[in-house]
């Protein structure tokens, strides 16, 4: 999900930046800063989940969790994803610097989008209910990002029906393990740490 | 306990799923870094692209620039994720590998490796003007790329750099293996412990300072 250096045109990478701030700075007015121990845990997870290859037939995929950052964080999964994608590129050479905001749009604004659409159903005391919200969260922000991410390709001059096909192609394994994932992730967090689920934004 | 089944016969059902989608998008795109690399093989330029050891860059896009930002030259890697060219010209070269998706990486293969192993210490800089003086003067490593040394007619004595010229070409032959083994322990390739650790101290780093500018603007 990282787009490397040189491949975006300026304008889409400085429209990506100003969204990017943008968000950044939502997230950073609505956090509750008692909770700063649980972004920087999961800014940590995000940040070594692209390392973390699982095996998928032939292929191997990595997990991206931002959906899981979505339901956990709201909009201050902006903050946390822009963290751990500078650590990325400065450390992993993933992506890089002028290519951050971008990069840091295909990932986080599906996380917001999912705590909004998603979050209450997922926190929901109904068992099936809560299931699917998550599996969904989690398939359907990677399913968001590749779509992002095929939108900024295609702004910089490449078609978008070949772009997305193949972005999304090569995403569906991934899309189905994160929904697994999450689902998971958020049924264990509700019987071992249910105050984790609730809304990271602060109360005013 | 009736209320783990739920959960359970999900999550096989969705590991088969997953799995079953695999099969069907083997596709080796996923990976967030493309690495390109290239080494020299006799008068011909290796190019190697790879997202990691196991996944090859097929069918990427592979552009060579020389010095001054021209193209000199463009193609496609194969099911290996290879691609050769002949040397067109010794000076730095720049290798631009654009796969699918987004992912793009360069190489700069320095013009000293171009000159190769045994004719960096060439007498004359530029002996390709004059067609006579090639044969007689020409440092090691050019008769390959220029013409074959075979074609030179009614040159019955080995001379000195003929002689080298073969020595050369020999040497090349025998020790491509040794080239090719390590250009492929330098080849660069993804984070290490290291740079992992770092990271996450860093992110601790970050809340540390955070949490204590906030905790010194409550007091």
């Amino acid at each position: 999900m990282h787009i490397s250096e040189g491949v975006l045109s300026a304008p889409v990478l400085l429209s990506g930046a100003v969204v990017a701030v943008a968000g950044t700075a939502i997230g950073l007015r609505k956090l509750d800063y008692d909770r700063l121990p649980q972004v920087a845990v999961l800014t940590s997870a995000f940040f070594v989940a692209s390392l973390v290859h699982i095996p998928v037939g032939p292929s191997s995929v990595h997990l991206i969790l931002n959906g899981l950052m979505g339901l956990l964080l709201g909009w201050v999964a902006f903050p946390a994803i822009l963290v751990g994608l500078i650590l990325q590129a400065v450390l992993f050479q993933y992506g890089g610097l002028t290519v951050l905001g971008v990069n840091v749009v295909v990932m986080a604004l599906p996380a917001v989008v999912c705590h909004y659409g998603l979050g209450a159903a997922a926190r929901s005391n109904m068992r099936y209910l809560s299931i699917s919200a998550s599996f969904v969260a989690g398939f359907g922000a990677i399913l968001l990002s590749g779509l992002l991410m095929a939108a900024a390709l295609v702004l910089t001059g490449e078609s978008f029906w070949p772009v997305a096909r193949l972005v999304l192609a090569a995403h569906v394994p991934v899309m189905v393990i994160e929904g697994v994932f999450v689902a998971v992730s958020v049924q264990f967090l509700k019987k071992v740490r249910p105050e984790l689920l609730e809304t990271i934004h602060a109360k005013r | 306990m009736p209320s783990v089944k739920p959960m359970r016969t999900f999550m096989v059902l969705a590991a088969l799923a997953g799995l079953w989608l695999g099969m069907f998008f083997p596709t080796p795109a996923l990976a967030h870094k493309v690495f390109v690399y290239a080494w020299v093989e006799g008068d011909r330029v290796q190019v190697e692209g790879y997202f990691s050891r196991s996944q090859k860059v097929q069918g990427g896009r592979v552009e060579v620039f020389g010095p001054d930002g021209r193209r000199l030259l463009a193609g496609k890697t194969d099911e290996k994720g290879l691609f050769s060219f002949k040397i067109p010209q010794k000076t730095d070269l720049k290798i631009v590998l654009t796969a699918s998706m987004g992912h793009k990486n360069d190489y700069t293969l320095k013009a000293d490796e171009l000159a190769g192993g045994g004719s960096t210490s060439r007498p004359t800089p530029a002996p390709a003007s004059k067609p006579e003086a090639r044969l007689g003067t020409a440092p090691a490593g050019e008769p390959r790329t220029a013409s074959p040394p075979v074609a030179a007619p009614a040159v019955s004595q080995i001379d000195e750099d003929r002689l080298r010229a073969m020595i050369d070409e020999a040497l090349d032959r025998k020790l491509q293996p040794l080239i090719r083994a390590m250009a492929q322990a330098n080849e660069p390739h993804g984070p290490g412990l290291t740079e992992i650790l770092g990271g996450l101290g860093y992110i601790l780093g970050i809340l540390g300072v955070v949490m204590y500018m906030r905790s010194r603007g409550k007091r």
